[in-house]
């Protein structure tokens, strides 16, 4: 991993990115950020638009209409960043795999470094997730 | 007017265009109308009786295609379902949004998933599916079949 990346580790920004979810793994998503659990003790803040970004946070199964906004919003981010898939749908788009609107799971159409599983993912496991993630790309896992 | 009365009064007001009352529930009636008598029975519960519009469900029976137009009276409590049975093979059907605007996109979003016809709509854009979808494929259809040759339907395991 390069210096850059290490060095964006010390706070990684997140953004939060919907791509048609049904809104459960964005509220476990928000939960995370709550004192209760507190996110922000691995210096991780919600960030305000996609050019803050380090991390995006990817939730949702995908469907043709969010895909041409998540590429359009990839190309935005200021590359070195880490994608995270929260929840099934984002992994393998859970029980709208058939869907005539979810055509390509979230891996194929952008790299993806970590992946959360659950439906929704309790925020301790989105939690050691993203330790997971520091650990791995800074070298201390 | 009760219960009772607003169902007689539509029955002797559309008596000739009404196929068949099935009364289901306290709460709940369903009137199956010929498809080319919507728009004055429609009307009449909206503007007349005081109904509200609340939402329109296409689907696709497979011997022909029904749409269900949901109105309540809330004074007396009861939905009413106009149901309308069309042509499977060239469904199409009076608009309504130019009498409610309420039906405008719901009319638009039963045209592209189910490739029924509203004549008379005035704005028939496309709605919900995204650009790259091909005209005259509609997915909620019984006999939709994958078009999309890049389309992945495995898990990957």
């Amino acid at each position: 991993m390069g210096m850059k990346l290490k060095a964006l580790l010390k706070s990684p920004w997140v953004f939060h990115l919907s791509t048609g979810s049904c809104n459960n793994c964005d509220i476990e998503v928000l939960d995370c950020l709550t004192p209760r659990f507190d996110i922000e003790r691995f210096g991780m803040l919600l960030a305000g638009s996609i050019k803050h970004a380090d991390v995006l946070l990817i939730t949702g199964s995908c469907n043709r209409q969010s895909v041409e906004r998540l590429k359009r919003m990839y190309e935005q981010v200021p590359k070195p960043c880490l994608v995270v898939a929260i929840g099934e749908c984002a992994m393998s788009r859970g029980m709208f795999i058939h869907s005539y609107n979810c055509p390509v799971p979230l891996d194929k159409i952008i790299p993806v470094d970590a992946y959360i599983p659950g439906c929704p993912p309790k925020p301790e496991a989105i939690l050691a997730g993203a330790v997971k993630l520091i650990q791995k790309v800074s070298g201390t896992a | 007017m009760t219960r009772e009365e607003v169902l007689k009064d539509i029955q002797t007001k559309f008596g000739e265009v009404i196929i068949e009352v099935f009364d289901k529930s306290p709460k709940r009636a369903y009137i199956e109308i010929k498809p080319t008598a919507i728009v004055p029975v429609a009307k009449y519960i909206f503007r007349d009786l005081g109904a509200r519009f609340n939402i329109a469900s296409g689907v696709d029976a497979g011997t022909h295609i029904e749409i269900l137009y949901h109105l309540t009276i809330e004074s007396i409590n009861l939905l009413i379902s106009l149901r309308v049975k069309l042509d499977r093979e060239n469904p199409a059907i009076d608009s309504l949004a130019t009498s409610f605007e309420a039906a405008n996109w719901i009319e638009r979003e039963m045209h592209e998933l189910l490739g029924i016809e509203f004549k008379g709509h005035p704005d028939m854009r496309r709605l919900l599916l995204s650009d790259q979808w091909p005209e005259g494929v509609y997915p909620l259809r019984q006999d939709y079949e994958e078009w999309d040759e890049t389309a992945i339907r495995d898990r990957g395991v």
